[in-house]
């Protein structure tokens, strides 16, 4: 019993030390160029942490997400290109990809395992055609050029550390929001889908809805990211919004562990920044950050096949094996009464 | 007119009818059984007043609400909840949370009130752990609340899956083979169990194999032969029939 208020204080510890690196990073950090990187995981934590309730928690996949993505990033950097203020165009972005989630939900999460895989995927694919093809919109495959940065009114996220930290301020929300959730009863009802839908109609939850929800929320997700993506780099393309970007996604949320958030984050922030990671390790030779860098589709791949044969569990398992351990340790040190 | 109402009810998967033209009324505070030989249509009965399978023809009704064809949640809204003859609980979880998921038309809390924690939903969180302890130890799971549901022992979670119905706080409970794979102590805990739950104020239709349970807690039984009912009467009544005791020598002439 001694254990649960032992991993809880460890957990707070853990989040608390982690906050305060989030928030000290962009006054130490002087290198432009990890910060960048750094940013890019704020980013894709927004789009995971919707993902991880839909494909951790829930257990409905998505090959599609890049698409919800792109819908935020094109509709915002439109938007905002035609002058509208930033705060709207993320409304806008945001809801234009909630709703093409709804419109993808609707019809596909009444499908099971593979026909839910394939739906999305298509969708993916149509909507990347569709970004590459309506040029009056998006530019086509030249891209969008010339997305302002985020602001409003005089507040304008134009510096490195400005953009940096408002990326990870959004994240950092929605990471508590949607930890939040997870251990409540949607979560536990998301769970409940997961483990059996037969089971989860039997205790009177209304499984298609619930899915529906799900999917619109991390589709919500996906678009707010993809608007924070815009507005960050200026510059959008259709390169950005591929089938290769869905399953990256799906492999940070398997890496991190099924079920599990704190694992999700993990997952994101070791695949976001494996390609560059010289910018952590000093001594890296540069011969092998190409070599990550050329290989980096073949590691995901592996990564997620190596995840899914060999550590179910994902990072996740394995932390939980190890508090476990920790645990029982202190209980015969503490004499062997518990 | 009874609590639960069944009127001709008729399944047919292909050619086989599984379940024929069944009608039968359950009154409510009593413990009601369903027996006959594998494949009499038992289970398929329970698909059928619970909304998981929509009957070819035929109305249920409950409470004076007809369910027919209705969806399974919107049932176990109404106060109808089932346990499955194979129990299936949520493994990864744990076992309180699995009677907590039990509780899922109790509680109110969605995606944003959980999102925000606000108080009404800290308040409903706590008030539903305190429930599902309380649960826990009616069905004497008590010290077992934060272990995995899928690491419990067969007999243990026979009694989870009850303990996460009685969760939605039902009026009626319907237990398919609930003495399954269970030995004689944990048999008699069950019986034991099934009494305080219908002292509680549930009523309860449980389909069953062991005729000593039977026997023993119902207050009536229906018997389903390869889909039709074949006799329906008190413990006493039922043991003498000879439509019954032919259909059981006829199952047991076939196993010979
Ligand atoms: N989904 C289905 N599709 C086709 N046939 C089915 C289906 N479900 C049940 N059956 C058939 O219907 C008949 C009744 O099955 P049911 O499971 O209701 O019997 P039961 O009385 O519960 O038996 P048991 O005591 O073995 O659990 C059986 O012949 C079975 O094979
Ligand atoms: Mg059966």
């Amino acid at each position: 019993m001694a254990a649960v208020p032992a991993t809880r204080t460890l957990r707070w510890a853990l989040a608390a030390i982690a906050g305060g690196l989030v928030l000290a990073a962009p006054f130490v950090v002087t290198d432009k160029y990890l910060l960048r990187i750094l940013t890019f995981v704020g980013i894709n934590l927004i789009m995971v942490a919707g993902l991880s309730l839909l494909f951790g928690y829930a257990g409905q996949i998505s090959l599609g997400h890049a698409a919800f993505y792109g819908l935020g990033a094109y509709t915002s950097g439109f938007l905002a290109k035609l002058g509208v203020a930033w705060p709207l165009a993320l409304v806008a972005g945001v809801a234009a990809a909630a709703l093409g989630g709804l419109l993808l939900a609707l019809p596909s999460l009444r499908l099971k395992g593979h026909y839910l895989a394939m739906a999305t995927l298509g969708f993916g694919e149509i909507m990347l055609f569709f970004f590459t093809e309506t040029e009056v919109i998006t530019g086509g495959s030249n891209g969008l050029r010339g997305i302002p940065p985020a602001g409003l009114g005089p507040l304008v996220a134009d510096t490195p550390q400005t953009k940096y930290l408002l990326v990870w301020a959004v994240a950092c929300v929605v990471l508590l929001l949607a930890a939040n959730v997870v251990r409540r009863r949607p979560g536990r009802a998301l769970r409940a889908i997961h483990g059996s839908e037969m089971a989860a109609q039997a205790c009177g939850i209304d499984t298609v809805r619930m899915k529906v929800q799900v999917f619109v929320i991390s589709a919500a997700l996906g678009g707010l990211s993809g608007v924070l993506y815009a507005h960050y780099v200026g510059f959008i393309s259709p390169s950005t919004f591929t089938l290769h970007y869905s399953l990256v996604l799906v492999t940070m949320v398997a890496l991190g562990g099924m079920g599990s958030l704190a694992g999700a984050v993990a997952g994101t922030v070791l695949l976001t920044m494996l390609p560059y990671a010289d910018a952590i390790i000093p001594g890296l030779s540069r011969a092998t950050v190409e070599l990550l860098q050329d290989w980096e589709s073949d590691i995901h791949g592996m990564v997620l096949i190596l995840v899914m044969l060999f550590m179910p569990g994902g990072l996740a398992g394995w932390g939980r094996s190890f508090l476990a351990r920790i645990s029982v340790r202190r209980a015969r040190s503490a004499g062997g009464d518990a | 007119m009874g609590m639960l109402s069944v009127q001709g009810i008729t399944k047919r998967f292909g050619g086989l009818t599984a379940v024929d033209a069944v009608s039968f009324e359950v009154h409510e505070g009593t413990i009601h059984a369903i027996i006959g030989p594998n494949g009499a249509g038992k289970s398929t009965a329970f698909n059928l007043l619970t909304g998981f399978e929509k009957p070819d023809a035929g109305t249920v009704s409950f409470e004076g609400a007809t369910i027919t064809g209705m969806r399974p949640h919107r049932i176990v809204r109404l106060g109808l909840v089932r346990t499955f003859q194979n129990t299936v609980l949520f493994d990864d979880m744990t076992v309180l949370e699995n009677v907590l998921v039990g509780m899922h038309v109790r509680t109110r809390a969605g995606f944003i009130g959980s999102a925000l924690a606000l108080p009404r939903v800290r308040t409903e969180e706590r008030l539903a752990a305190e429930e599902a302890h309380r649960l826990l130890r009616l069905v004497d799971l008590g010290e077992v609340a934060d272990a995995r549901a899928g690491d419990l022992p067969h007999g243990r979670r026979r009694l989870l899956e009850i303990a996460r119905a009685l969760g939605s706080r039902p009026r009626l409970m319907l237990l398919d083979e609930p003495a399954a794979g269970l030995n004689n102590a944990e048999t008699a805990q069950l019986a034991e169990t099934l009494r305080r739950v219908r002292d509680s104020g549930v009523t309860i239709v449980v389909v069953e194999h062991d005729m000593g349970l039977v026997m023993d807690v119902s207050d009536e039984i229906v018997v389903l032969n390869e889909g039709r009912k074949i006799a329906e009467g008190p413990p006493l009544l039922i043991q003498k029939d000879p439509a019954v005791i032919e259909a059981y020598l006829g199952e047991e002439a076939v196993d010979a």
